[in-house]
């Protein structure tokens, strides 16, 4: 912001300086609403013909050719539909929830780099910015299911939650170590310092990302079959559009981020400073991103459904000690000189304590399950 | 930048205001949330960026959402909530002992003189690296003491909590 | 930035005061707690006021400030449990009603 700030007012010099700010406001955040929003409509096409193809059906194609129209067929229902609100629900609650989870996912795209230099906000704090932001979601989806004065949006509320919080701490954990690696919190300079070797802890940040944006296999709360429908049962119309929409921001934001922390942001062959390596650089950001938004959607095609306590078992017994062993293999290996020693003890730690967590965790898929209400 | 502290400052005193008087608990903790945004961002207006998304990170993030579980374990939302009777004897008391204790802070405040402004020389913004570096490098002990008092809270927490069905089984 | 540090000092000052009105005034356990929060929360921006204009260039007070909120987190957890507990006991949350020591 900072930069398109003094970009205009070189430009300009003969307008105020007032309007120059708002101006250096509204770009980034006309950028992040246009772009992303897009993606997110076009993802939700995607998605259903993805997932058709993998279920061996054609998906939408009905609507405009290999149905490109269709997400704003599906717009322009959702936003016809009757608005109905429980009698006896509490409606200042029930209209603030579908608010206050669309807004965190849309808050962490103003630290993703997508070009060298443009970031919406280049903070200090960057990441821990993402990740505080993203924490603030759970209190929306607590406040759906209490609103509804429905004791199974209760239950799923309940489970949303408790997955949501045991997720998001494996997650900060893989990106400490990230940190740790790079030095610093920013955002943009994380992209820059990736010179290579990051890539053994991405795998722990894609799983936390996925829980914690409730996506397939971890998609509990939100599945048809599952205690109806969830926190989001006494929704209709476009509140229920809105939950849809900050589920997908939720899921695109932790790619984003993934893609920042772990896969080179918008370095590629032919990114650099520049109008023509600018562009380069977004095609490599937002190709990166595709990527990680189809491994998403190729996961949920594919991968069964995790029950809730075996979701929580997984997070908390056997994510959590891996991102603390990852932190303890990160900092061997900053640390230990020789490179290729230092490559063969990180790889020989975090063999030896997968192996031994295999082990201890080998009992769980047969245990008896106590029926509490989790 | 000066109506940014009052614009924050006016929001940051309604939510405590409404955190404290209004009837419906859910509404109370939603109060609650907006005085805990308000206080960030006072710590983002006074530079202090890594405390202001901590602030954001523990409290909206988690004591929010326990004070909510809290208040969904004891099933008691409405009916027969709010502030007591007004004009009664509690009510009056206990807002009088507040009021003369707020006055007496904005005497001894205006006492001294304390208006100081920012020096002009300082660095623009405190960074997370030098607060990294003062925990693990003078602070040590306090660090792993937080530590230690965090678990045993964890674990004394679940213990009171779960007691009772352990008991009744 | 223009605001004298009294500025905060009394914004400080009247937050406090509100959590104590409400921890005094509230008949709900919870939303004694939450007063108490709100106490917590003024101290530590008055912490935090005073480090900004007095002592910017030592990060001392900011680790005051992250041990305090952690500390605060943790004891609003413990003040929880036991409103859990105590309304398993009494079945309500009353602190009106929790008169007697013994159970």
């Amino acid at each position: 912001m900072e930069k398109i700030y003094q970009l205009l007012h070189a430009l300009l010099p003969s307008v105020p300086v007032w309007t120059v700010w708002i101006a250096a406001f509204l770009i980034p955040i006309g950028f992040i609403f246009g772009v992303y929003l897009t993606i997110f409509a076009f993802t939700t096409l995607v998605e259903r013909k993805a997932l058709g193809r993998i279920q061996n059906r054609y998906g939408p194609n009905r609507v405009g050719p290999f149905g490109i129209l269709q997400p704003m067929a599906d717009g322009l229902k959702i936003l016809l539909k009757e608005d109905i609100v429980p009698r006896a629900a509490d409606k200042f609650s029930h209209f603030l929830a579908p608010v206050l989870i669309v807004v965190p996912g849309l808050l962490v795209y103003l630290v993703v780099p997508v070009a060298p230099g443009m970031v919406a906000v280049d903070l200090k704090i960057g990441v821990l910015f993402a990740l505080a932001v993203g924490t603030v979601s759970v209190i929306a989806l607590f406040m759906a299911g209490w609103a509804s004065r429905n004791k199974f949006s209760l239950l799923g509320a309940m489970r949303a939650v408790a997955q949501v919080v045991s997720y998001e701490v494996p997650t900060v954990m893989a990106g400490v170590a990230v940190i740790m690696a790079a030095g610093t919190l920013s955002t943009l300079t994380i992209v820059e310092r990736q010179g290579g070797g990051i890539l053994n802890i991405s795998n722990l940040f894609v799983i936390g990302g996925l829980a914690e944006s409730a996506r397939c296999p971890f998609d509990l709360p939100e599945a048809e079959s599952e205690l109806i429908g969830g926190y989001h049962t006494e929704y209709s119309g476009f509140k229920f559009a809105l939950f849809q929409m900050g589920e997908y921001l939720a899921g695109m934001a932790m790619a984003g981020v993934t893609v920042t922390l772990f896969l080179g942001g918008y370095m590629g062959p032919g990114s650099g400073p520049g109008l023509v390596g600018g562009l380069i650089s977004m095609f490599w950001f937002f190709g990166k991103l595709t990527g990680m938004i189809a491994l998403n959607i190729w996961i949920r095609g594919t991968w069964p459904r995790l029950r809730v306590d075996q979701l929580m078992g997984f997070a908390w017994k056997v994510l959590l000690p891996l991102a603390l062993v990852n932190i303890v293999a990160v900092g061997l290996w900053h640390f230990l000189t020789p490179r290729p020693v230092a490559w063969v003890v990180t790889t020989g730690w975090l063999a030896i304590w997968v192996v031994v967590l295999t082990k201890c965790n080998a009992g769980a898929a047969l245990e008896k399950r106590e029926y509490r209400y989790i | 930048m000066n109506i940014a502290f009052w614009i924050i400052s006016a929001v940051t005193v309604l939510g405590a205001l409404l955190a404290v008087t209004l009837r419906n608990l859910v509404h109370c903790v939603l109060a609650l949330i907006l005085f805990f945004i308000g206080i960030a961002a006072h710590y983002f207006l006074l530079r202090a960026d890594f405390l202001g998304a901590v602030q954001i990170l523990i409290y909206v993030g988690a004591v929010a959402v326990l004070i909510l579980f809290a208040i969904m374990l004891t099933h008691n939302v409405t009916g027969t909530e709010g502030p007591r009777e007004v004009l009664g004897v509690k009510w009056w008391s206990g807002s009088a002992i507040a009021a003369v204790l707020a006055i007496l802070l904005k005497k001894a405040i205006q006492g001294d003189a304390l208006s100081a402004i920012l020096p002009a020389g300082a660095k623009a913004h405190s960074s997370a690296a030098e607060i990294g570096k003062a925990l693990v490098a003078g602070w040590v002990v306090p660090l792993e003491a937080i530590a230690i008092l965090l678990t045993a809270a964890l674990i004394g927490a679940v213990v009171i909590a779960l007691e009772e069905i352990r008991k009744s089984r | 930035m223009s605001i004298p540090l009294g500025h905060y000092l009394i914004l400080a000052a009247i937050l406090f005061a509100v959590g104590l009105a409400g921890a005094l005034t509230r008949k709900n356990a919870i939303i004694v707690l939450m007063g108490i929060e709100v106490m917590f929360n003024s101290a530590i921006l008055n912490l935090v006021a005073f480090w900004h204009y007095k002592h910017f260039a030592v990060p001392t007070a900011q680790l005051f400030a992250i041990f305090a909120i952690a500390i605060a987190a943790a004891e609003s957890a413990i003040g929880l449990a036991l409103v859990i507990a105590v309304y398993r006991h009494y079945q309500s949350v009353d602190v009106d009603k929790m008169k007697e020591l013994k159970g």
